[in-house]
């Protein structure tokens, strides 16, 4: 498992360059090569490091450390067919390192990067209906019991279409230029990750890699079933590719807008999955 | 209770009676997730905060009190053994109880910077956590009243609990973990000690990953 790791965090480096590729061409701009986020790591994980005199030590850089350790936990949980409610936990604990890493520098715009990146916690309110979804129509929340369901009845995604959305929503959430990157936005320069530079923004990039993998896998495995290497990878991508899609046509909501719009989501999903709950 | 498919396998299990505090593999995972912000809460010193002076491009550090800052390192401390406490019990009541008492912590981190607006935050969240007590502890006594036993051991997968005692915790538990309303007021951005306030989000955080848990297990 420990060997997957290293690949998984490339390609999904690759993923992230492929989603500015695609964003850009559909903006009819040219946009980086799509190896630009291996570059980035590389370069960053060489230049100069550095710890503002402000920040609050050690955790300024125990934060990084613990955002690589959660996302790898989560590569072991979905490839080992552990819980989904695991899975859930570190999507919530990703919040805290998120919060975290604004918090410990002491600079304001990385402080409005963490406060935001708690209010967003709404995205992870259509996790919960999902995993809810997930449990009333399979019966349990280990990944590979539901990767067994599939097999016997067929995709997730056909057969419980608005979950898959609701996971959808969740991963659109966590994308880069996305409607929901409201802790990334440019008036609060670059949110919680303002202050982390040189090898602290490489561990970052690792981390944010492994968590592109991770929930690409996740959605992948959910919702259409265990597929050969190849063929996840094409499916990941797709995936990725219709999320790109999306990040390029829609405008980045105001927090109040993307706080609304997740919990609106998630009170239509809950519905659904009541009637789903008494129907079944 | 390890047979169901919900939380992975057991760890460890501590019987009291029919009481039985046990570690799973996800309730090992919260628990050592505190046990990583504790240290932090006791070994690292709070950043200090820079602010822009209206209206200009300057910007300063601001002063921050010491003995206040201890205080908050102490509430800081009780709350990650409260929460601590909360994902290992293997009891609704205790769990209730520890769920209380990082309410009251959560107050106590807040309560310790000296700004009348931060203070004035600290009295709106009390009673916000009072009122959740009660939501708490009712959901604890249905749950008594209905099943006979407050052991989540005994309850795991029988489904005897009643959905409005779920609710009833669950409202509790998001009255209690106090990082929503925190986050939703000005005061944060007033409010230094970032090993500390950040320990508000972490129990808030495992708390309510806690309960999801107990309300799919019982």
């Amino acid at each position: 498992m420990i060997t997957l790791i290293i690949p998984a965090v490339f390609i999904g480096l690759l993923f992230h360059g492929i989603h500015r590729k695609v964003i850009a061409r559909i903006q009819e701009r040219p946009g980086p090569p799509i190896w630009q986020e291996i570059l980035h790591t590389l370069k960053f994980s060489f230049k100069q490091t550095w710890i503002p005199k402000t920040a609050s030590m050690p955790m300024y850089v125990f934060i990084v450390a613990v955002s690589i350790a959660i996302w790898t936990g989560a590569f072991y949980i979905v490839f080992s067919g552990g819980s989904l409610l695991l899975l859930f936990a570190v999507f919530m604990l990703h919040k805290i390192t998120e919060h975290g890493l604004g918090l410990s520098s002491g600079s304001p715009y990385g402080k409005f990067g963490a406060i935001r990146s708690v209010m967003s916690a709404a995205s992870e309110i259509p996790l919960f209906a999902t995993i809810a979804g997930i449990y009333v129509v399979t019966g349990s929340l280990m990944i590979s019991d539901i990767t067994r369901y599939q097999e016997i009845h067929g995709p997730l995604l056909t057969g419980a279409f608005p979950i898959a959305i609701a996971m959808y929503i969740v991963i659109l959430s966590k994308m880069h230029y996305g409607p929901f990157s409201i802790i990334e936005a440019k008036e609060i320069v670059s949110g919680n990750r303002t202050e982390h530079f040189g090898v602290w923004r490489a561990g970052l990039e690792v981390a944010y890699a492994l968590k592109t993998f991770v929930l690409l896998a996740a959605f992948v495995l959910l919702f259409i079933g265990a597929l050969p290497w190849y063929l996840m990878l094409i499916a990941m991508l797709i995936v990725l590719i219709s999320l790109s899609f999306i990040c390029a046509f829609t405008p980045m909501l105001s927090p109040f807008d993307a706080v609304a719009m997740q919990t609106v989501i998630t009170g239509v999903l809950a519905v659904y999955i009541i009637i789903l709950g008494v129907i079944g | 209770m390890f047979n169901l498919p919900i939380e992975g396998e057991e760890l460890f299990a501590l019987e009291f009676g029919d009481i039985v505090n046990y570690f799973s593999l996800y309730t090992t995972t919260l628990f050592l997730f505190a046990t990583a912000f504790i240290i932090i809460a006791i070994i690292a010193r709070p950043e200090r905060q820079t602010d822009i002076v209206f209206g200009t491009d300057a910007v300063y550090t601001k002063e921050i009190n010491q003995d206040n800052l201890r205080f908050q390192r102490f509430m800081a401390i009780a709350c990650g053994l409260a929460t601590l406490g909360a994902v290992c019990s293997g009891d609704l009541f205790n769990f209730s109880l520890f769920t209380a008492l990082i309410g009251i912590t959560n107050i106590g981190i807040v309560a310790g910077v000296n700004n009348r607006y931060v203070l004035n935050a600290a009295y709106n969240y009390g009673i916000v956590a009072m009122v959740a007590t009660t939501f708490l502890f009712g959901g604890a006594s249905m749950a008594l009243g209905t099943c006979g036993t407050l052991s989540i051991w005994e309850l795991a997968g029988k489904g005897l609990v009643p959905l409005a005692a779920k609710m009833f915790l669950v409202l509790g538990v998001m009255g209690e973990g106090m990082a929503p309303f925190y986050i939703a007021k000005a005061e944060i951005t007033r409010a230094p000690g970032a090993p500390y306030v950040l320990m508000i989000h972490v129990s808030s955080l495992l708390i309510f990953l806690r309960v999801i848990e107990i309300i799919l297990t019982v």
